[in-house]
């Protein structure tokens, strides 16, 4: 009888998992506060799970909790999560051709489950080895492993959250959070650019009629963001041509 | 914030988990299932590079520095911002922003009444 999975494709996994081990170590503290998170704007532990499981996304999870916490209109909440999720396509589009040669529904489950350590972990020999079975072990080995640690600390979140009181303020676990995610960024400028640009627009417009003014801001800020980019591009100009 | 019901009806939050379920795996998967027929063009690329700073600014800054919908830059969530930022610059440690920015915030509501 034939193995489920070939030879190349457990070397594949094996190696994938081996570099992807000690960098998954940090996604424990987020499934946490994820975790608490859900449980803090008031989900039951069978919502907060729902969410994880459909959306498994901290980023997109953690971003639209506030705004499902105040009642916003989903359209609103779902273009939110559509902003913050953008970097994805840019991911997908940069390691697409590590899957070459791979049928339709592989490449929708990879495409699932990609994330932002699995991209960073797997982009280059996802590019460079001509086996397919073997690329696609590669990539799936993290991705499961970032799945299974995703769900069982968010869930060790949740049921932790139940025990704690109410007056700790839980719910700033997401606020934290948020920051934790924004700071690398905001260390190159045309982003902190943006980032400031969306956070006083954000401030100015928060008394708009359906919390429009999040929307507005994040335009604003990515208008921002881009013309800081030419302007700085144009100072120095010449190498900062990328 | 009060508890359960988070504004929402049960049906109407499983399908807000549906939408961005979808709003994720699309962006997520769209190149990946496309392949080579589609190409991003180039501005379009760095133009979405921003749309997550902006978005995440717009959500917390608001959160930090109003109280109650007006503008109130002393509150004890700006002075736990300021702890968690550096907390998060001085340390590599995962767990030690949250310690200090849920620290500043307990002990401004709790120790001072603020």
């Amino acid at each position: 009888m034939q193995p489920v999975f070939s030879p190349s494709f457990r070397a594949g996994a094996r190696e994938g998992f081996l570099a992807f081990l000690p960098l998954s170590v940090g996604l424990i503290p987020w499934a946490l506060v994820t975790g608490m998170s859900m449980v803090s704007v008031g989900f039951t532990p069978l919502q907060a799970m729902g969410m994880n499981v459909i959306v498994f996304a901290g980023t997109a999870q953690l971003g639209t909790l506030p705004l499902i916490a105040i009642g916003a209109p989903v359209w609103l909440i779902v273009a939110t999560a559509l902003a913050l999720n953008l970097r994805f396509v840019i991911f997908s589009a940069a390691i697409a051709q590590g899957f070459r040669g791979m049928g339709t529904g592989a490449r929708w489950l990879c495409g699932h489950l990609l994330t932002d350590g699995v991209f960073a972990t797997c982009i280059e020999k996802m590019m460079r080895n001509e086996d397919r079975q073997w690329r696609l072990g590669y990539y799936l080995a993290p991705s499961v492993w970032t799945w299974l640690l995703w769900q069982c600390f968010a869930l060790t979140g949740v049921l932790a959250a139940g025990s704690i009181p109410k007056n700790w303020s839980l719910e700033f676990m997401a606020t934290i959070a948020l920051m934790l995610l924004l700071l690398p960024m905001a260390k190159m400028r045309p982003m902190l650019v943006a980032a400031l640009t969306g956070g006083a627009t954000a401030v100015a417009l928060q008394g708009m009629p359906l919390r429009l003014g999040l929307i507005v801001a994040i335009f604003a800020g990515i208008a921002a963001g881009f013309a800081a980019e030419h302007w700085h591009g144009k100072r120095d100009s010449g190498r900062a041509a990328t | 914030m009060t508890e359960a019901n988070v504004g929402f009806g049960d049906a109407s939050l499983w399908l807000t988990f549906l939408l961005i379920g979808l709003a994720t795996t699309l962006p997520r998967a769209s190149f990946i299932v496309l392949g080579n027929r589609v190409v991003l063009p180039a501005v379009v690329q760095r133009a979405l590079r921003y749309a997550p700073a902006a978005a995440l600014a717009a959500i917390v800054v608001p959160d930090i520095v109003l109280v109650s919908g007006t503008f109130a830059p002393l509150n004890p969530k700006l002075a736990a911002a300021a702890a968690t930022v550096a907390a998060a610059l001085l340390s590599r440690n995962p767990w030690f922003p949250f310690i200090a920015g849920m620290g500043m915030l307990l002990a401004l509501r709790m120790a001072l009444g603020w």
